[in-house]
């Protein structure tokens, strides 16, 4: 299937020469057998080596070469060009966020508040750490769908929430709150409750739901927000019925 | 080309318009007191609003007009014998408090996500909306007990 | 100068695909609720107030264009409860089972549930046909 064209339409900025974001045309030969990455790819070894973007592993698991395609966040690798194009190919940084250079976006605050729900297993300093701490599968079963985030932020830029508010914690740290909070290794769903019942915590999402749509590992952080809202109102019942009652 | 390159970190950030927010700063934020009360609210009212409001609505307002009921369930005579029964004031009770403390969370929501953001505003937002969910909440409840526990 | 270049979200976001679209009118359906919140609460006013009050209000939401309006707002109502439906068995995942259900499954026992919420309103409520 040689011979056929494709237009990449990408959104450039560059700092250094000031002005706003533009998009630039690329027309390339694509085969069936080609995703978004490597269109990128093909462009910046053939056609301009000026085009900046994040990639590493090529197979969905770094998380690192997401971009709204078409509007829509998508991770470019695992996005085929003949499943999207409709003779072009618009590819914009992912959205929400501050942009670096063409489609680099500065995540540090994804980082931050992903950081502040302790996305590890927090346990009580005085227990007993010398034995092994059996966990059945189906005790697995109960984080395993949150545990599979891969951190590539497409829910951040499909959220609308988010988009209007950017203290909004927002749906992957929210998601990976609760698969610390559902391991029952962990003691430290009170603290994340803690930070998660706040003004910038859970309480602004309204539910659109498209980060779970976009999500590209099913972690479906959505759904996980509804259920950390119904843990942290039964939580803060709990501590307002039973003052002295430990939270958990 | 204002500034040289290896300028430092704080000058990347600034971002008029859009603060880039850093979790950390947020550190130790206090938690929240009425909003889960409020979600929980919204959530009970959502279960009532979704099960019983459909036919309610379809009963009194919609059927009766277009032939699609044998009997009209709002006319005055038989609307008025069955609001006797403490079940049917109940029910309307529960239709009217659920209704308003649901809509008027997603109300608040729906304007904040408009451009109605920042404390002040959002706070106004609250005080008046709920406001509105409590009266009518209360005005439900004097409507279900006015002629049952008292005349 | 700025170097980061700042976002700004679309007033219009939620034309932008469908699923925001139905998102908004879902949320639309939930404000419609309170507004017929407000209206049996007139309805209960006017039925203490006596037969030609209540009369009087129940022939204006029938009589055109409140009507048509009513329609409009019932329809609402209905995409709210579905969509409720839809959203409750992925918020709060039951677990009677070793897994949680699928959310399909939780809707379908929903709307047969709501059915016969329904039907048990006519009977119960209205005192049936």
């Amino acid at each position: 299937m040689a011979g056929r064209d494709v237009v990449f339409r990408v959104k450039r900025y560059r700092p250094e020469s000031g002005g706003k974001p533009a998009y630039q045309d690329y027309r390339i030969p694509y085969r069936d057998d080609m995703v978004v990455l490597d269109g990128l790819n093909y462009i910046k070894d053939h056609v301009d080596p000026t085009l900046t973007y994040r990639w590493s592993c090529r197979m969905g698991i770094c998380g690192s070469c997401g971009a709204n395609v078409n509007g829509t966040p998508r991770l470019t690798c695992g996005t085929y060009i003949r499943d999207v194009h409709k003779g072009t190919v618009t590819v914009d940084p992912l959205a929400n966020f501050p942009i670096l250079k063409d489609l680099v976006v500065d995540f540090d605050d994804f980082l931050t508040k992903l950081a502040s729900v302790t996305p590890y297993i927090v346990r009580e300093e005085s227990g007993d750490l010398s034995k092994e701490f059996v966990q059945y599968p189906e005790e697995v079963e109960a984080y395993r769908q949150q545990s599979l985030c891969i951190n590539c932020m497409l829910c951040y830029a499909a959220c609308p929430v988010f988009g209007a508010s950017p203290e909004f914690i927002g749906p992957a740290a929210s998601a990976l709150a609760l698969r610390y909070i559902r391991d029952t290794r962990d003691e430290g769903a009170d603290q994340r409750l803690a930070r998660l019942n706040t003004k910038s915590g859970i309480w602004e999402c309204t539910f659109v739901g498209e980060c779970s749509v976009v999500c590209p590992k099913d972690v479906d952080p959505a759904a996980a927000i509804q259920t950390l809202k119904f843990l942290a109102t039964m939580r803060h019942m709990r501590r307002l019925l039973m003052p002295g009652a430990p939270s958990r | 080309m204002g500034e040289e390159l290896g300028a430092t970190r704080e000058s990347l950030a600034y971002n008029p318009g859009r603060e880039t927010v850093h979790a950390d700063q947020k550190a130790g934020e206090p938690e929240v007191f009425l909003e889960p009360l409020l979600w929980g609210l919204f959530s009970l009212g959502g279960f009532i609003t979704a099960f019983l409001f459909p036919i309610t609505v379809f009963l009194l307002f919609v059927a009766p007009s277009f032939g699609l009921w044998p009997s009209d369930p709002a006319a005055y005579a038989t609307f008025a014998a069955h609001y006797r029964e403490p079940l049917v004031r109940v029910f309307f009770f529960a239709l009217i408090g659920g209704s308003l403390f649901h809509g008027t969370h997603r109300l608040k929501f729906m304007l904040v996500d408009a451009g109605l953001r920042g404390p002040g505003i959002e706070a106004a937002l609250d005080i008046i909306l709920n406001a509105i969910a409590i009266v009518g909440t209360l005005g439900a409840l004097y409507y279900a007990v006015r002629g049952w526990l008292f005349a | 100068m700025a170097r980061e270049y700042p976002w700004r979200r679309r007033a219009g976001w939620w034309l932008q695909n469908r699923r925001y679209l139905a998102f908004q009118l879902r949320e639309l359906g939930g404000v419609v609720s309170a507004i017929y919140g407000l209206i049996f609460l007139n309805l209960l006013r006017t039925l203490r107030a006596g037969e030609s009050a209540y009369t009087a209000f129940v022939d204006m939401m029938r009589t055109p264009p409140i009507l048509y309006v009513n329609l409009v707002l019932f329809a609402l109502l209905v995409w709210h409860a579905v969509t409720w439906f839809m959203l409750i068995g992925k918020s709060q995942p039951i677990q009677f089972t070793e897994r949680p259900l699928p959310w399909r499954a939780v809707f379908g026992v929903n709307v047969l549930l709501w059915i016969g919420v329904s039907g048990a309103v006519v009977y119960l409520i209205f005192g049936g046909f």
